[in-house]
């Protein structure tokens, strides 16, 4: 979507997380809001979360680490390694840090299927990462699937017993299902939490400024859809709901946001939404593509 | 050909380059949203179109449309096993049973694929629908085609 060309509306969407972080940054250095402490964990993932957020450019990764929050500890990035990392993990005040998350939590042989450090001499698992640092913590984000409802770690057969990190804690998590989860989706959060605290949620405990809208609402394609014109195959610019888009049910703006730094989304490169932003995935979004369907229906 | 087919000529001829027009303005244009438009124009050209086209034809052969209403669809009794015939796969299409009545979800929005939250079309499913969908009014918007008997 040309920005130039494009409705207000729109236009204002895909600045909702720049803006705040705008905010974000004008507040710090007028001295009226103080950076704060993140703890990015990584759990039984793939760590695509943390790639995904290193490619974000608005602002880039460097900005959220340098002006908006005190990165205490990522296993990927930060400089510290062995039990000095694992000092800082939980030397952390309570209530004075953010936590985020990505990855599910393996809970068979208690957790023992994910070790993800060694600290004073005993094995710490992801299953107890999450349960000491996830009540202590002022706000907790679950980003991308498999944080938020286990996702491809907990797809079937599951071996490991993986589950989402709510199913763990009795409290509130902020969830941001996708895989991965869009840098915007996880600064934008951050920075309203930074700003007014916990952005409003809807009953899935996703923020409706990113979740609200379903993707088949705002597709370019929609028109298609309407009319009955689907694609018989990929590369076809028409509705891909015969081959098993499943835009139609996945609430997310990716229309607008698209990936890799606004450049294109899947539909956009037409392949069909496999509904990674929708609880349930993969394998109730399952199949993703397929042929064999209603097309050509015989009477 | 009289002089009333020979209007309707003109005006296929006119819609045609009207599309023409349509679809280089489409291409021009970097809006989504006027696409958006010309697309929807195009939709209406095409029916208009397919209106008079049907006209003409049917004047020439006066056949029934192939998609007349069934007056008794609503009476068509379903046993599981014809159910699960229609399942969407290989051109069949696609029918859900919840609470007795058969349902058409072939184009459904939700039922990409014939396929909904890992459900397949061709079962009864009402445990699942009550298990997600109490109280919605979902049902009342899907076309009913029968009813299930065991």
């Amino acid at each position: 979507m040309n920005a130039k060309n494009t409705c207000p509306e729109y236009a204002a969407r895909l600045r909702t997380a720049s803006d705040l972080i705008n905010k974000v940054n004008y507040e710090i250095k007028r001295g009226s809001l103080a950076r704060k402490k993140l703890v990015w964990l990584e759990l039984t993932g793939c760590s695509g979360n943390i790639i995904s957020l290193l490619d974000g450019s608005n602002p880039g990764f460097k900005y959220l680490v340098s002006m908006m929050c005190d990165l205490i500890f990522s296993n990927s990035l930060m400089a510290s390694e062995g039990e000095a990392a694992m000092e800082r993990l939980f030397g952390i005040p309570d209530n004075e840090f953010i936590l985020a998350v990505e990855g599910a939590v393996s809970t068979r042989n208690n957790g023992l299927y994910n070790v993800i450090g060694r600290f004073r001499g005993e094995p710490v698992t992801a299953l107890k990462a999450i349960r000491i640092l996830g009540e202590r913590a002022s706000h907790v984000i679950a980003v991308g699937a498999c944080a938020s409802h286990g996702g491809t770690s907990a797809a079937k057969p599951n071996p490991a017993r993986c589950v989402g990190i709510q199913s763990l804690l009795k409290r509130r998590v902020i969830k941001l299902p996708g895989c991965p989860c869009h840098p915007d989706w996880f600064l934008g959060t951050l920075a309203h939490i930074l700003l007014y605290g916990e952005p409003e949620l809807d009953d899935r405990d996703r923020p409706l400024l990113f979740y609200s809208t379903l993707i088949h609402d705002r597709c370019p394609r929609r028109s298609f859809f309407d009319q009955g014109i689907f694609a018989k195959k990929l590369g076809e610019s028409t509705c891909m709901f015969k081959l098993g888009c499943r835009g139609p049910v996945t609430r997310i703006d990716c229309p607008i946001r698209k990936w890799n730094q606004y450049v294109n989304w899947p539909i956009g490169d037409d392949t069909p939404c496999i509904g990674c932003a929708q609880f349930g995935f993969p394998d109730q979004m399952e199949p993703f593509i397929t042929y064999n369907t209603t097309r050509g229906v015989r009477k | 050909m009289n002089g009333h087919d020979n209007d309707v000529s003109r005006r296929i001829l006119k819609l045609a380059a009207e599309s023409e027009y349509c679809l280089d303005l489409y291409c021009w244009t970097p809006c989504i949203y006027k696409k958006n438009v010309i697309l929807n124009q195009l939709r209406y050209k095409l029916r208009e179109i397919a209106y008079l086209s049907n006209f003409v034809c049917l004047k020439a052969s006066p056949v029934q449309g192939c998609f007349a209403e069934d007056p008794d669809q609503n009476e068509k009794v379903f046993t599981p096993e014809d159910l699960a015939k229609f399942n969407g796969l290989d051109g069949n299409p696609a029918y859900v049973a919840v609470n007795g009545m058969v349902y058409d979800v072939t184009n459904n929005a939700a039922w990409a694929a014939a396929s909904h939250f890992g459900l397949q079309a061709g079962k009864d499913l009402t445990n699942e629908f009550a298990s997600c969908h109490a109280g919605q009014p979902i049902l009342s918007k899907l076309k009913a085609v029968g009813k299930l008997v065991r």
